[in-house]
């Protein structure tokens, strides 16, 4: 073996790590780096500009858009009824999937098939379900009219989402249909990361199966419950594919989201530079209020 | 190994998010049989330019995805590749719900299609504007075109300029109503708006809801509005506020309100009206099962409730144009002032400069869409092409009626949602469900359509 430089092997072996690295990295990186990095630094750009969207012609408007932002009535609205689905998203899907989740942990393999049965409605695409609901919760032979009449022997009508607050809790409900199975399966998954030999101790200890769950999983749960709150509030303030397929806002803004108002100014009034402006007032506000929530809610890490 | 199995699913279903993302098919015009081997083509004789022999791709976008529309502008495509074989015509058929959207995003991203469907309008105008419309105005004029009907050229204008060629249908809005139950309860059809209420009033006590609507959508209850509108003014006041030298807040719109919110505490509409929608045929339904009596709506419901079910349709189904509005009568205004489209949709051409293209383009447009063969298919299908003489071929008595009506209007009033400026039409159908379920009353839905054009105009 002949060795001409005085480089250790180790050196050697770290550059060529970080070499294969680099290599690996690279095409996820460009990928990140065109789909991610590059339209959101476009966004603020195009945020300054007065702009159809098509035209070759863009009018450099400095801030204005951010100063029409700021008054903006339409946006807080939009921005009131995602903070009112986040709170709700958190309160209900999480608590479920959790609830569930202790259910199929305790009851073992014979309940497999519900572990499968509750996953399907995240199977589906937001688009299927909101069609489906908008079948269901029709005036007009939707389920839950049909099931009023029936029980009040004559027509009932009951109108969810024709009218305001009634819609916005209506797609509350449907989103916590969607979504409860997801965090169902990431409870599952924090279940099975508990090592049995806790569980066999605290039984041996006289430790009843509540006592176990109260007292010893769900404290270890902890990490799991912050990330799981962290999904549902980017997710719930990021909102847009069922709320649109399902109200479009309707009626009258009472389920305007902030993505959902971006989308109609950009596309259908043909305001690029305002829907960008409202996009990267989007980004600021989910970014901080996902920041805050992490330094707010501190989990123990370690046990 | 649950984690991997969470990793997997997620890695999985974010892959399926990426790749479900823009649908849309395209086809080169498929072949068609063409029993007669005549030599020549369809366009021989006549006042056209001459066509280029170099090799050219023509990319189209239209929105014909279904049957009847696809099969009839596939084969005009295909007629014309025949007499034309060095020309390509590439058809992209995209979703309608996305299509203006997609066409945006074509449109700044450099990728705009040669020629391409619009609805005329203020979206078309932003396309013109922007220079992603060329104006046609000389060409028309100089070479032989179908006889189009004045309401349709004028649609495919803007500022003057002819920029569109028609190559839809003719779509007015009247009142279907079940002719059964206006026998039963022996009604009579009603001549003016006061007979339509008192029709109304009679239906209610019998059980019946008046008006099968599906509001969901917004631009099936500006129906009423516009009707009512253009029944106490013509088009004097909504040509006022289009400029705002009047308002949205004037008489005739506040009549228009102040009748809908009268009829909707009356129980005139159906319950829940903001929720359902048509596309899913909720407001057929009310009027099929026989608990609403009559629908204003657009003129392809006859095509639709035809192909449910022909046989109910044709024993059931009657037609009459909206009430007239007795004292605005009296005073002179016109009643003949009828709402819909004298187009359905038109081409745009985008040839960026390149007159060869242009010339192909508009042969494509004018002989082959609009040619004896497609305008047959359209008849065939419940739709009357916007050229004249086709008024008289139409056999069902329904649409007969309903495209006398069209062709005897003085003026039609395009729908507000198409004709209005984009940011205007936002605030127009947000004011239209506001309207239906009670929650501003003509005055504040007035204003706030005030402020939307006021701003628009603004931009301008």
């Amino acid at each position: 073996m002949r060795n001409d430089s005085n480089v250790s092997l180790a050196a050697v072996k770290r550059k060529k790590t970080t070499i294969a690295a680099g290599v690996f990295l690279l095409p996820s990186f460009l990928l990140i780096a065109i789909y991610f990095i590059y339209p959101i630094i476009d966004t603020f750009v195009i945020s300054t500009y007065k702009w159809n969207g098509i035209s070759s012609a863009r009018v450099f408007v400095g801030l204005d858009n951010w100063k029409t932002l700021i008054h903006d009535v339409f946006f807080w609205d939009a921005f009131k009824h995602n903070v009112t689905i986040m709170v709700f998203s958190i309160l209900l899907q999480i608590p479920i999937g959790m609830l569930l989740a202790t259910f199929l942990d305790a009851a073992g393999r014979k309940f497999n098939a519900f572990k499968v049965i509750w996953f399907l409605p995240y199977l589906m695409s937001s688009v299927a379900i909101a069609f489906l609901f908008t079948y269901a919760l029709a005036t007009n032979g939707g389920i839950i009219s049909s099931m009023a009449s029936i029980i009040k022997g004559s027509k009932v009508t009951i109108d969810l989402l024709g009218r305001s607050p009634h819609a916005l809790f209506a797609v509350i409900g449907v989103m916590a249909w969607q979504y409860t199975p997801f965090y169902m399966v990431y409870f599952i998954a924090g279940y099975g990361n508990i090592d049995t030999t806790i569980y066999e101790a605290a039984i041996i200890d006289g430790a009843t199966r509540s006592q176990y769950v109260r007292l010893i999983a769900i404290p270890l749960l902890g990490p799991i419950f912050k990330t799981a709150c962290t999904m549902s509030l980017i997710g719930s303030l990021k909102y847009f594919d069922l709320i649109w397929n399902l109200t479009q806002g309707g009626p009258v803004n009472s389920t305007e989201l902030m993505a959902t108002y971006m989308y109609k100014l950009s596309f259908q009034q043909f305001n690029m530079g305002y829907g960008s402006c409202v996009a990267a007032g989007m980004f600021i506000l989910i970014t901080i209020i996902a920041l805050l929530f992490q330094k707010v809610f501190v989990v123990k890490e370690d046990y | 190994m649950k984690h991997k199995f969470l990793a997997i699913t997620m890695v999985a279903l974010l892959t399926a998010t990426i790749f479900s993302g823009c649908g849309s098919s395209a086809s080169t015009g498929t072949e068609t049989a063409d029993s007669g081997a005549s030599e020549g083509k369809q366009t021989d004789g006549k006042n056209l330019p001459e066509l280029t022999t170099e090799p050219m791709t023509i990319t189209l976008w239209d929105i014909a995805t279904e049957e009847p529309g696809r099969p009839t502008q596939e084969a005009a495509v295909a007629r014309f590749m025949k007499d034309y074989p060095n020309i390509t015509v590439e058809q992209v058929h995209q979703q309608n719900d996305n299509y203006k959207q997609q066409l945006v995003v074509a449109m700044s991203s450099g990728q705009c299609p040669d020629m391409y469907v619009s609805w005329g309008g203020g979206p078309m105008a932003e396309y013109y504007k922007s220079g992603f419309a060329d104006d046609i105005t000389d060409m028309y004029n100089k070479y032989d075109h179908p006889d189009f009907i004045d309401a349709a050229i004028a649609q495919g204008s803007y500022d003057g300029k002819i920029l569109g060629i028609p190559f839809g249908s003719l779509s007015g809005c009247d009142i279907f109503y079940n002719k059964t139950i206006f026998k039963d309860l022996g009604l009579e059809v009603p001549e003016t708006i006061d007979d339509l209420e008192a029709v109304c009033a009679k239906l209610k006590e019998n059980g019946i809801t008046p008006f099968a609507l599906a509001n969901a959508p917004k631009w099936t209850g500006s129906m009423y509005y516009m009707y009512l509108v253009a029944r106490h003014s013509g088009n004097e006041e909504f040509d006022a506020a289009y400029t705002q030298e009047g308002s949205f807040g004037s008489e005739a719109f506040l009549f228009a309100s102040d009748k809908i919110q009268d009829w909707v505490k009356k129980g005139y509409f159906p319950d829940g009206v903001n929720s359902l929608s048509p596309d899913d045929g909720q407001d057929k339904q009310l009027l099929y099962d026989g608990s609403c009596a009559m629908m204003l709506h657009g003129s392809w419901l006859a095509g639709s409730m035809s192909a449910d079910n022909e046989d109910w349709y044709k024993e059931n189904i009657g037609v009459f144009r909206f009430p007239e509005d007795a004292e605005a009568k009296a005073k002179g205004v016109p009643q003949d002032v009828e709402i819909g489209t004298a187009i359905g949709n038109c081409f745009n051409f985008y040839s960026n400069g390149d007159q060869a293209k242009l010339d192909a383009m508009y042969v494509l447009a004018t002989q082959y869409y609009n040619d004896d063969t497609y305008n047959q298919m359209q008849m065939d299908t419940f739709q009357t092409p916007s050229i004249k003489g086709y008024d008289k071929q139409v056999t069902d008595p329904n649409m007969k009626i309903i495209t006398e009506v069209f062709f005897n209007a003085s003026n039609v009033q395009l729908w507000y949602d198409q004709y209005l400026p984009a940011s205007v039409t936002e605030v127009h159908k947000n004011s239209m469900s506001a309207l239906f379920g009670l929650e501003k009353n003509g005055k504040e839905i007035g204003a706030d359509q005030d402020k939307a054009m006021k701003e628009a105009i603004a931009e301008q």
